[in-house]
């Protein structure tokens, strides 16, 4: 407390003031996953991400052959789906969650700036989604390295030594590749690509459910941006489609997010090794997004009335 | 001349009609202009709806104003700066339920840029402060609402605000614990810190603010020093003790003889709330 007009250490510390500030932004981080990790949301999704596995599991030992395959696809898959749910469950929910309770009022009367609350959140999900993703890939190589065994003791006992060992020697080196890693890779990234969308239009809307059906929506239609695209870029050029068609098809390049990109996890998922040129391109493309969206977030929540 | 703690100037804020049907403006508050001087404990007073808490968050930076302008000890609202020097209570606020109190102060600490021993000793001080020592490893989620009114305080006073604005800083809370926060503003006054207050509870607002505005349909319809709005000029008010009947009869007499009219004479009350804490605080040690 003061003492008389002599303001104490604590407010003399507290006014310097910078513009953006790693200190209060990493606050608002860190209070975002901790809450968020205290929810149990994350522990809920590791669950189902940990059941998933399981399946595959199950599906690996009904099938006689290609299981180390079958484990890579589904557990890819597993991890694709829980993360980008994460991303937009987690997400959707904090700003209107923080207006409702009116936690955002006590935040933003401090000197904390809109930008750094939003920039905070996101790197709170952000955090929040590499553990997640790291968690999940821990069981994933888990099962893996264990299946891996499986088939290597299957082929000693099947095949003659010398086919055996050529056949060994592949599926080592055709298993934990840097390709995977890179595919784990673009899992997360599709997932922080997911949550900063999710972000931008909470930015806007007055429910968090309308913000969850709308991202997913979204995310779904990126699905069709490569489609779109061809519509009023490809060879028959937008001349060739009705009017309407191609506006919308041309709003849908503009502004959905290209989820194709990050389906090279599938070519990952079956064994196509991929190029480092192709993962530089996808995370720049990544994080060009991200940063779009959390700047066009960013402009609809600096002029919205609280 | 010291700068103001809060300068309003000329403000209106109008915000659009929700309605689909019935598109248009809805005028919250209009031409406002007051000033807080450092030091002063200001309530802003009035009815649900007449532009008070409108008018706290565009001071706050929280709204931004159709016209017209506000600041604090001289910086724009609008600038995340002017911030630095102000604590805000909601109205009824939840904070983060799955942080400890003491997590929550943390959280707000280091959001003014606080950090470290000095963090940790300043959060220890305001749960003491507030009473909530025992209590500061307890999830807020789990707190009662006085004792979630005491936590915003507490955070509000985190970086040892020059301004403290107050949004119905009692509001539910009981008696005593209403009583406590009525003293804590109190010492707060006397430690030089500014108080913007609105409160509906007007026998609190008449014993801890210097000077008061009372707004109504978005105006300032009355604003000056408490004492100078609500005394009555031409009357007198004496409590006499152990006064005897003859002597009670003698002042009647002769203030009618020099013309005067005794309105009104009555044993004078205690205070109800004053009443029930003492009551409380008996029973709590005849229990104890």
């Amino acid at each position: 407390m003061t003492s008389g007009n002599t303001r104490t250490a604590a407010a003399v510390h507290a006014s310097a003031h910078k513009l953006f500030s790693l200190r209060r932004t990493a606050a608002i981080a860190t209070n975002t996953f901790r809450d968020l990790v205290r929810q149990k949301v994350f522990y809920f999704m590791l669950v189902f991400g940990l059941i998933i596995i399981g399946v595959s599991l199950a599906l690996a030992s009904f099938s006689f052959q290609g299981q180390l395959q079958t484990v890579m696809d589904v557990c890819l898959g597993a991890m694709s789906v829980f993360t980008m749910l994460l991303a937009v469950l987690a997400t959707a929910m904090m700003l209107p969650k923080d207006m409702e309770d009116r936690t955002l009022y006590t935040i933003l009367a401090k000197p904390v700036s809109r930008f750094e609350y939003l920039v905070g959140k996101l790197a709170g999900v952000t955090m929040i989604l590499v553990v997640a993703t790291l968690l999940m890939t821990a069981a994933f190589f888990v099962v893996l390295h264990f299946w891996q065994g499986r088939e290597i003791e299957n082929l000693q006992l099947t095949e003659p030594a010398e086919r055996a060992a050529a056949a060994i020697s592949k599926i080592k080196a055709g298993t934990f590749t840097p390709t995977l890693l890179g595919g784990i890779g673009v899992i997360l990234l599709r997932s922080i690509v997911c949550a900063a969308l999710t972000l931008m239009l909470s930015c806007f809307a007055t429910s968090w459910l309308f913000t969850v059906i709308v991202s997913l929506m979204v995310i779904l239609a990126g699905h069709l941006v490569p489609i779109a695209r061809s519509v009023w870029q490809g060879p028959l050029g937008a001349a060739d489609a009705p009017f309407h068609i191609a506006i919308l098809m041309r709003l849908i390049t503009v502004f959905v997010p290209d989820m194709q990109l990050f389906n090279i996890v599938d070519d990952i998922a079956v064994g196509i090794s991929v190029d480092a040129g192709v993962f530089l391109h996808i995370a720049g493309l990544g994080a060009g997004y991200v940063l779009v969206y959390l700047l066009v977030g960013w402009l609809f929540f600096a002029w919205r009335e609280l | 001349m010291s700068t103001p703690a809060i300068t309003i100037e000329n403000l209106t804020k109008e915000f659009t009609n929700p309605s689909v049907f019935s598109r248009g403006k809805v005028t919250a508050v209009e031409n406002l202009s007051l000033t807080v001087e450092p030091g002063q404990v200001y309530g802003l007073l009035g009815p649900n709806g007449s532009g008070k808490s409108t008018t706290m968050k565009i001071v706050l930076g929280l709204v931004v104003p159709t016209s017209g302008r506000t600041c604090i000890f001289g910086r724009d609202s609008r600038d995340v700066e002017s911030r630095e020097a102000v604590g805000f209570l909601p109205e009824n606020p939840y904070f983060y339920k799955f942080l400890t109190g003491s997590e929550t102060l943390s959280f707000y600490g280091r959001l003014c840029g606080l950090g470290g021993k000095m963090l940790r000793d300043r959060s220890r001080e305001l749960l003491a402060l507030v009473g909530l020592e025992t209590a500061a490893d307890r999830r807020v989620g789990g707190y009662s609402k006085g004792m979630l009114q005491r936590i915003g305080l507490a955070q509000a006073l985190v970086q040892d605000p020059r301004l403290l604005v107050l949004d119905e800083p009692t509001a539910g809370v009981d008696p005593a614990g209403s009583h406590e926060i009525r003293d804590l503003i109190l010492r707060l006054k006397q430690r030089g810190i500014t108080v913007l207050l609105c409160s509906h509870l007007l026998s609190q607002v008449q014993e801890i603010c210097d000077r008061i505005g009372i707004m109504n349909h978005g105006q300032l319809v009355r604003e000056g020093a408490l004492d100078d709005l609500i005394s009555i000029e031409n009357q007198t008010e004496f409590v006499l003790e152990n006064a005897s009947p003859a002597l009670l009869a003698e002042l009647r007499e002769r203030a009618s003889a020099a013309g005067a009219r005794v309105v009104c004479e009555q044993k004078p009350q205690q205070n109800l709330e004053r009443y029930f804490l003492e009551v409380t605080a008996e029973q709590g040690g005849e229990k104890k």
